[in-house]
């Protein structure tokens, strides 16, 4: 794919990305740019290729869920080393800005999966926020699309409790 | 679980989606920061060079250990640990004949 072509693809999903990588970084913006930037640069410079075995969006979103997590890792490292050069570390929390932005409607939803198990919450989130299929959720989230319908129907079942239990 | 909740939840999700694409930042400034970034080598690299000199080192000193100096194996007395076993109480008085008189005294 020609680096103008990426760049087309990139244009039309990038407030999907953004919305995926807030949602891997736990609505941490900083990091959630932070990881979407290392994305577009591995995609850029070549290290991730996309092949043509998933579509565009499933390839995209798999590429920002690892480079989220590759980062994680090296930001719950640096919490562990006295490392202040290496710059402030994302403690992998919403900001205060960004959950001051949203309604309160939103606000209880993102409250609410934020409770939830990990992959139910990636696996939702694709599926509801971003509209794929269990099977391309399964794809991006790495697991069996077995595991992914258990992880979606745990997981709403779940997310409706909870958000039952709150008040209007 | 009802089609009609499934149908709230998405909704519920699509007003978060909608709140985000607003906070997007531009493409082309994503763009742009992407480029600025440090061209990082593999993170997994460093991570191999060390494990590599690290093993190499490991097997330089159990060479040298083992094939360091010459041991001369006449001069080697083997104590094992079960040598106490082969101790049996008045061992020392077997390993003596006793002198008598002719008077049955023994003579130290």
């Amino acid at each position: 794919m020609s680096p103008e072509a990426l760049e087309r693809e990139l244009d039309q999903l990038h407030s999907a990305a953004f919305g995926w990588a807030l949602a891997c970084c736990a609505g941490d913006r900083a990091a959630a740019e932070d990881a979407l930037q290392a994305s577009y640069l591995k995609i850029l410079d070549g290290r991730a290729r996309f092949d043509g075995r998933a579509s565009f969006r499933t390839w995209l979103f798999s590429v920002v869920r690892y480079t989220a997590a590759g980062l994680r890792r090296r930001a719950a490292l640096r919490r562990w080393l006295p490392l202040a050069v290496l710059g402030a570390t994302p403690d992998g929390r919403p900001d205060a800005a960004t959950m001051l932005a949203r309604a309160d409607a939103t606000r209880r939803l993102t409250a609410a999966l934020d409770t939830l198990p990990g992959r139910q919450r990636e696996v939702l989130h694709l599926v509801f926020y971003q509209d794929l299929t269990i099977a391309e959720a399964a794809e991006v989230a790495g697991v069996s699309l077995g595991t992914a319908r258990t992880h979606y129907e745990r997981g709403k079942a779940a997310l409706r409790k909870l958000l039952k239990e709150e008040p209007e | 679980m009802t089609e009609h909740d499934d149908h709230d939840l998405g909704e519920r999700f699509h007003a978060l989606r909608r709140e985000d694409a607003a906070a997007a930042p531009p493409l082309r400034a994503t763009l742009t920061a992407a480029r600025a970034r440090p061209h990082h080598r593999r993170p997994g690299g460093a991570a191999v060079a060390t494990a590599l000199a690290l093993v190499a080192l490991v097997l330089i000193l159990t060479l040298r250990s083992r094939h360091g100096g010459t041991v001369d194996l006449a001069g080697v007395r083997v104590r094992t640990p079960t040598d106490f076993l082969l101790h049996v109480p008045g061992a020392e008085l077997l390993r003596t004949v006793p002198r008598f008189t002719f008077d049955w005294r023994v003579l130290q």
